[in-house]
């Protein structure tokens, strides 16, 4: 049970630390927001097209903010050399991942569900119906996403360019967690179908596994210099 | 040979001088504990090898410098041995733990300081010393914890964001960490770097208790002068290579020849 403590102290680590700086908070949430309502502006006010555009503009929104979220993670550990202190402890290199990645899910989570008022208010969409159908796509989702996210920003972390870097190198693996979001998103919010959004989410779960699976077990070796 | 037994930690368990004493109820020979063998152990960085062909046997108990000129390659050696850096060839252990293959159990058993200090900016000092207590399994209060920062001169910063430290503070919030581990090995990255004339007191006295309670410390210094109390042996490195007979005749006249 010690490595479940380890988790959390990690992931508190990281959201404590968050809510001191707000540094990804502010940026996050101004950018998110912005790209919402370009894209609103940019489809214009014909409410069907509003309301197809909206799962997409949600999850573009979510996806660029959890770059942001992911990469910042590891610039406040190399502050200090405190990442390296980190490595150090005698914990499981695998809590270390699985401890960012909490943080960063809970944060991408909280970010879209803040989303959600601005997809009404925008997009005109229609959340009451299915809103927890809604929440579990956004649950899993964000969890998929998180995971490519976090994994990749440890191995870009060290490099000097690692800013751009890092979306080129995950966006291509996150790409199915993306497409199976937006339609699961699509299917609940748009056209109220739950039967079809099951069959999207069914494939996250599987995504995420997969991912969770792999990305913990070679994390170790992702931090080995 | 007797030399000198320190207790430690073996593959096959854990023993202390005195069980095995009570276990045999005979005093018999006991061989030095081996803290670090190094065996022509290198470490590239790309094209550019930063260490080469390292062999080193350090005796558990001792206190051994590491000096030479910057980029020689001391802090690289440090982090190896840290088993943050794995060896390009070669190999090495630590108590009896492979670096590579038993990394883990390396960690168990050392704690590390290095240059800056290693903490978070923005978690007081107290936070960065409860996250270390989690992380070494030391439950201890929060009173404990006080007493620790106290020791190392953090009593009064003790509820101030480290990002608000000098390098001196943080470097004494990475003693009060360093201590808690209760680690058999130290590795100490520049020690006295940053340290006010206090500071550098400080280390003299954590590095002789260290000696007396049979800790292994390895050391990269540039204050040779003042690591020359408390040494064991000065190792100097020079181009990524580790010169012993080059350090005796270096340290000769600073009143340390050791070979």
């Amino acid at each position: 049970m010690a490595e479940l403590t380890f988790v959390f102290t990690i992931a508190r680590k990281d959201l404590l630390q968050e809510i001191r700086s707000k540094a990804v908070t502010v940026a996050t949430l101004f950018f998110s927001g912005i790209v919402l309502v370009i894209l609103a502006f940019a489809i214009g006010p014909t409410p069907a097209a509003l309301a197809n555009a909206a799962p997409g503009g949600l999850w573009v929104a979510l996806a660029f903010a959890g770059v942001i979220s992911a990469a910042q993670s590891y610039q406040t550990e190399l502050e200090d050399s405190a990442f390296e202190q980190l490595l150090l402890y005698p914990i499981p290199r695998a809590t270390i991942f699985l401890g960012k990645l909490l943080a960063n899910w809970l944060f991408m989570t909280l970010l879209g569900l803040l989303m959600l008022p601005l997809m009404v208010l925008l997009f005109g969409a229609v959340l009451e119906q299915n809103l927890l159908w809604l929440l579990l796509t956004i649950l899993l989702g964000t969890l998929g996403f998180a995971l490519i996210a976090t994994f990749y920003a440890a191995l870009t972390a060290n490099l000097r360019a690692r800013e751009s870097l890092l979306p080129v190198l995950m966006f291509p693996v996150v790409v199915p967690v993306l497409l199976a979001s937006v339609r699961a998103t699509g299917e609940i919010v748009r056209l109220g179908n739950l039967v079809s959004s099951q069959d999207w989410l069914k494939l996250l779960l599987g995504f995420d596994l997969i991912y969770f699976v792999i990305c913990t077990a070679i994390f170790s070796y992702v931090v080995e210099e | 040979m007797v030399k000198q037994f320190t207790g430690g930690v073996h593959k096959d368990g854990i023993f202390s001088a005195a069980s095995l004493l009570k276990l045999t109820g005979l005093a018999l020979e006991i061989t030095v504990t081996k803290a670090i063998e190094l065996h022509s152990l290198a470490r590239r960085y790309g094209a550019v090898c930063v260490l080469r062909d390292i062999n080193l046997t350090v005796s558990a108990g001792k206190t051994v410098v590491l000096w030479g000129d910057n980029g020689a390659g001391k802090t690289t050696l440090l982090k190896v041995l840290a088993t943050k850096l794995r060896p390009s060839r070669g190999r090495g252990s630590v108590f009896g733990f492979d670096l590579n293959k038993e990394a883990a159990q390396v960690r168990k058993r050392l704690a590390y300081l290095n240059v800056f200090g290693g903490v978070y900016g923005t978690l007081t000092a107290l936070e960065n010393l409860e996250l270390a207590a989690t992380f070494y399994q030391k439950p201890l209060s929060r009173e404990q914890l006080v007493e620790s920062l106290a020791a190392v001169g953090l009593f009064e910063a003790r509820d101030k964001l480290a990002r608000t430290f000098s390098s001196g503070m943080k470097k004494r919030l990475g003693l009060a960490r360093l201590l808690l581990a209760e680690a058999e090995l130290w590795l100490l990255d520049e020690p006295y770097a940053a340290l006010d004339e206090s500071g550098k007191g400080l280390i003299d006295r954590l590095l002789a208790q260290a000696k007396e309670s049979g800790r292994t410390v390895i050391m990269a210094s540039h204050d040779l002068e003042r690591s020359l109390n408390v040494a064991d042996s000065v190792l100097h490195i020079e181009q990524g290579r580790l010169y012993t007979g080059t350090a005796a005749a270096k340290a000769a006249p600073l009143g340390l020849a050791h070979g």
